[in-house]
């Protein structure tokens, strides 16, 4: 099961400050809900573990991440991740990320896109359901992403390093409950929004 | 006082009476005896491990977390099975099987370890504690993929064999070719033709999807050293003879039994490595093991159908005359050749793909290619592959009309067999027994008003804001079942033929044994009828049991329309033995010369003397207590029926559509089926028989698909996705008949239950393609989901905004 994701997300934060947690792989991993960084390698690769739930499948992946690139000029990382999980699940991601300018001076934007392919009872059972979980695990991602920037702000203009001291909240795991949530709302959403534009027209 | 012959006629509840369906009193109240239902003391419960990928090479199992949890006995992998050479089984198609992985996994949800626990529960969370670790392999998926040279080997095991068991074999991931007719004729025929037309299509991979699952229940007894397995088997006989060559045990100890069956449609034809392993368990253990596969296991693992990707071309005259077809085709068989076919056809009867038409000419190739999906390939309502060649011709025969701007019934009248031809050679190599397709036709265009229909589309497609494109499908279908001819059709080398046992006992009911077994057909209701016509006594009073391999006579089964072709004959041959005997008895009783006695509806009469008679009932008496000198005393018959040839169903299918032009939604606004089954023996259950059919070819053009992603995952193995119809889906069916009885057949019959399938698939796409026909659209792929319909209302500029 492949699945290609573009998507760009608004950041609360300068370049410079996101560009720190976007750099930094641990503070990166600590965006992704259910991640965590096991083991450091080497300044390329780590290791580390991620679980998620999605209808009748648990999976808890064990994987590595190697960084293919930092362009500190461009803003831009490029990093892979493989990994699988006991139940028989396999999954990796090519994913290039990069910060944009954004509209007005202390925003940015963050550009991702990633290909994404799932093996396994994941793909059987989650097939229908795979975009849009790719879909909320990179919001959430996002949000912990920009919220993690944000903290930082106050620390970095104070000129200390107590950033991580300022824990930001975050969504640390990825709930069943909370995504079949958001399936109905954005079910619902969808239905009603083309009925409303179908009125429209 | 006598009753008239009429009454006495009626009494019998014979060949012809719509009597009601005997199964039906324990169905409805819920009493049926399912293999689920079977409970025996200290019984344990199996379940499987399965594999998440499609391709994987196996780098270690480890038990223990799974056998560390209190209530689990054993957990088998391929190397516990290695020993007992029971870790790759033969398939019916000549190829082995892995019963576990063995090394390697070669589709997903294949069998890597069986876990056996005290309960269900307990057995499906040990499967979760098995830890598997794989290496992924990239997977193959298209047939067509599987054949480059750069292709990956799938099967390893089977590496530096260029010889299969049917023949060369060109790449290590190629099964076999097969052939039939005349290559350089139909290729000549195409050269010289004025008029050629050439269409691709894909039968895509369905599942029968039958509403019971596939189980067993073994229960080995170790002091007695015999095997009882209750089976969700269409052929317990051949099971029998697999399971005794297997294990070793012979096979006057091997009991199998067929209970209830909840329906089969071909997918419990073959033998499944979760049999294999409960057997194993049960004679490891000492203790009953029962394995239930459930709804996902099903769709995924056990036999799936079609999956053929055919290129049809047809050679014809400028008015339409059909001089030649050529046809190939690359049929994915997925991972192991489990196709369950006699065995010298490894593309079943594929070649009746001529239909009812007269082609001089003909050539078919089928390539069978191993990926990495599951096995399978069963005959899913149909005999073996018909389906898929009735569907190929009937397609290519419209998509000539369409070319040579024919109508589609005229051009079908231009190229049938005519009724005098019969028996009629193919070809390809059949001999059609009997049919009169012309009379058909007519029958159903003068039924629905065909010129009316087509007058009304004419004026919907002048009509730009019709809001509907109308369709019209037209399909002729000949089928072949009823296999088969021993000297041709074989199943592990046992000639295809079957048998029936019948007593008469002596106050004059009776009990049949048959070598076949119903799972829906409702054999109890129509083999007593054949029964009390040809003895003349109730069908109230015949019993009929089958499936049990310790009472019944050797019979192979239940699939691709062979009861009533083959197992019905054995019936009226063993009738007739009896009938034989009775004829003496009776004449000994009335004291005349068996010249002198004629029968009539259940009784031997004295010629010209209406008085004296003796009717079968006291026939039947008089056999156990005072049979004429000489004879032995008793009333009962064998017979193992060989039939001389198949049997040649057919129907004319005729199907009316209304497509949304907004949503790509298709409306079926009449379906009117003629069938001709040759003699009916019940008109009741025939007509059930093909509403059932009817339906699930309904289900398989309107919406059945089993898709798999690019690397093998199994995409919609649930009944979420995987489209079942129920009451609010299905269209409402008018049926007819004409009747051309099978001269070959001692009562004339040749077998129903599969026609509706295999015509009405056809007929579906026939319409809904004709809906588009004056846009210039040929083909359209199955299933016709509302989703395809629309894009091709896209495509075809006429989708309304």
């Amino acid at each position: 099961m492949q699945v290609k994701v573009e998507k760009q997300y608004p950041i609360a934060t300068g370049v410079e400050q996101a560009w720190k947690i976007l750099s930094d792989v641990p503070e990166l991993a600590a965006c992704m809900p259910g991640a965590d960084l096991s083991e450091k390698v080497d300044d390329q690769h780590y290791k580390g573990n991620i679980k998620i739930k999605v209808g009748p499948v648990t999976a808890a992946f064990g994987g590595e991440i190697e960084i293919l690139d930092l362009l500190v000029a461009d803003k831009t990382i490029r990093l892979r991740g493989k990994g699988s999980d006991k139940g028989g699940s396999s999954a990796s991601m090519d994913l290039t990320a990069l910060l944009q300018a954004g509209e007005k001076p202390g925003e940015c934007v963050l550009v991702g896109s990633a290909d994404v392919i799932v093996n396994g009872k994941f793909a059987q059972f989650g097939g229908r359901m795979l975009n849009s979980v790719t879909d909320m695990v990179l919001d959430q991602f996002a949000q912990n992403f920009s919220a993690k920037a944000a903290a930082l702000q106050p620390a970095a203009s104070a000129g200390a390093d107590t950033s991580r001291a300022a824990a930001p909240q975050m969504n640390t795991q990825l709930n069943a409950l909370t995504i079949a949530w958001q399936l109905l709302k954005d079910f619902f959403a969808n239905l009603f929004g083309r009925r409303k534009s179908g009125a429209a027209d | 006082m006598n009753a008239s012959i009429t009454e006495r006629q009626a009494a019998l509840m014979g060949m012809g009476d719509s009597r009601l369906r005997k199964e039906d009193a324990r169905f409805i109240q819920g009493k049926g005896n399912y293999v689920d239902d079977i409970k025996m003391p200290g019984m344990l419960h199996m379940a499987i491990v399965r594999s998440p990928f499609a391709h994987a090479r196996i780098k270690g199992i480890n038990k223990a977390k799974a056998l560390a949890i209190p209530g689990v006995l054993a957990v088998l992998t391929a190397d516990d099975l290695k020993p007992l050479k029971l870790h790759w089984m033969p398939t019916l198609a000549g190829d082995v099987q892995a019963v576990l992985a063995d090394a390697k996994v070669h589709f997903q949800m294949q069998e890597v370890a069986v876990v056996i626990a005290e309960d269900r529960y307990i057995a499906d969370d040990a499967v979760q504690a098995v830890e598997v670790e794989y290496e992924e392999l990239p997977a193959v998926v298209d047939p067509h993929k599987a054949l480059l040279p750069e292709a990956p080997v799938l099967r390893e095991d089977l590496a530096g064999k260029s010889e299969g068991a049917h023949g060369k074999r060109y790449h290590p991931n190629h099964i076999f070719t097969w052939e039939a007719g005349d290559q350089a004729a139909a290729d000549a025929a195409l050269a010289k033709a004025e008029v050629k037309v050439e269409q691709k299509m894909f039968y895509p991979r369905v599942h029968p999807c039958p509403l019971e699952t596939c189980g067993c229940v073994a229960s080995f007894d170790p002091i007695r050293g015999e095997l009882t397995t209750y089976m969700t088997s269409q052929a317990p006989h051949v099971v029998r003879t697999v399971v005794s060559m297997l294990s070793g045990i012979p096979e006057s100890k091997v009991r199998i039994i067929s209970p209830d069956i909840g329906g089969g449609f071909g997918n419990k034809v073959p033998i499944y490595p979760g049999y294999v392993c409960a057997i194993v368990a049960s004679i490891v253990l000492g203790r009953p093991v029962k394995w239930v596969e459930d709804r996902i296991e099903n769709i995924s693992s056990t036999g799936f159908a079609r999956d053929y990707h055919m290129s049809g071309e047809l050679a014809a005259t400028k008015d339409g005359k059909i001089t030649g077809l050529k046809v190939n085709v690359i049929a994915d068989h997925g991972a192991f050749d489990s196709c369950a076919d006699p065995s010298k056809f490894p593309a079943g009867m594929f070649h009746i793909c001529t239909g009812s038409y007269a082609i001089p000419s003909a050539y078919c190739r089928v390539d069978g290619v191993y990926t990495n999906k599951a096995p399978g390939g069963v005959a899913y309502r149909c005999s073996f592959r018909v389906t898929e060649a009735v569907y190929l011709i009937e397609r290519m025969v419209d998509v000539l009309a369409q070319k040579l701007n024919l109508d589609k019934a005229e051009i079908r009248a231009r190229n049938f067999i005519r009724k005098e031809q019969f028996p009629y050679k193919s070809a390809l190599g059949f001999e059609y027994d009997s049919g009169d397709y012309h009379t058909a036709l007519k029958k159903v265009l003068d039924a629905v008003d065909y010129k009316g229909l087509r007058a009304e589309q004419a004026a919907k497609r002048a009509d730009p804001k019709s809001p509907t494109l109308m369709g019209i499908g037209l399909v002729s279908f000949t089928e072949v079942v009823g296999a088969g001819p021993s000297k041709i059709c074989d199943i592990l080398g046992v000639g295809m033929f079957d048998s029936c046992e019948i007593r008469v006992h002596p106050t004059g009911s009776a009990i049949a044994r048959m070598g076949t077994i119903s799972q829906g057909q409702g054999h109890q209701t129509t083999y007593a009828q054949i029964i009390a016509t040809e003895l003349g006594l109730p069908s109230e009073v015949i019993q009929v049991e089958e499936g049990d391999t310790s009472t019944a006579p050797y019979g192979l089964g239940t699939y691709g329309s062979r009861s009533t072709p083959v197992a019905g004959a054995a019936i009226a041959m063993a009738s007739r033995k009896i009938h034989a005997k009775a004829k003496k008895i009776a004449a000994h009783l009335l004291e005349v010369s068996e010249n002198d006695l004629d029968w009539e509806i259940d009784r031997f009469k004295v010629k010209g003397n209406d008085a004296k008679f003796k009717t079968m009932k006291d026939v039947a008496w008089a056999a156990y207590h005072q049979p004429p000198a000489g004879m032995e005393p008793g009333l009962e018959a064998v017979h193992y029926y060989d039939p001389p040839n198949f049997t040649f169903p057919f129907g004319i299918y005729l199907c009316v559509v209304d497509i949304s032009k907004a949503t790509g939604e298709t409306a079926i606004r009449r379906f009117y089926a003629l069938d001709d089954c040759g003699t009916r023996i019940n008109p009741m259950i025939i007509e059930g028989q093909i509403h059932g059919g009817l339906t699930e070819g309904f289900a398989v053009a309107m919406g059945q698909l089993l898709s798999f992603d690019e690397q093998g995952n199994i995409q919609g193995n649930t009944l979420m996705d995987y489209f079942l119809p129920t009451m609010v889906e299905t269209p409402r069916w008018e049926t007819d008949h004409t009747v051309t009885p099978s001269p070959h057949h001692p009562i004339g019959a040749k077998g129903v239950a599969e026609s509706p399938h295999v015509g009405s698939i056809p007929t579906f796409t026939s319409a809904v393609v004709d809906a588009f026909a004056h846009l210039g659209v040929t083909h359209m792929e199955m299933p016709h989901t509302s989703a395809r319909v629309w894009k091709q209302l896209q495509a075809s500029g006429v989708a309304c905004e």
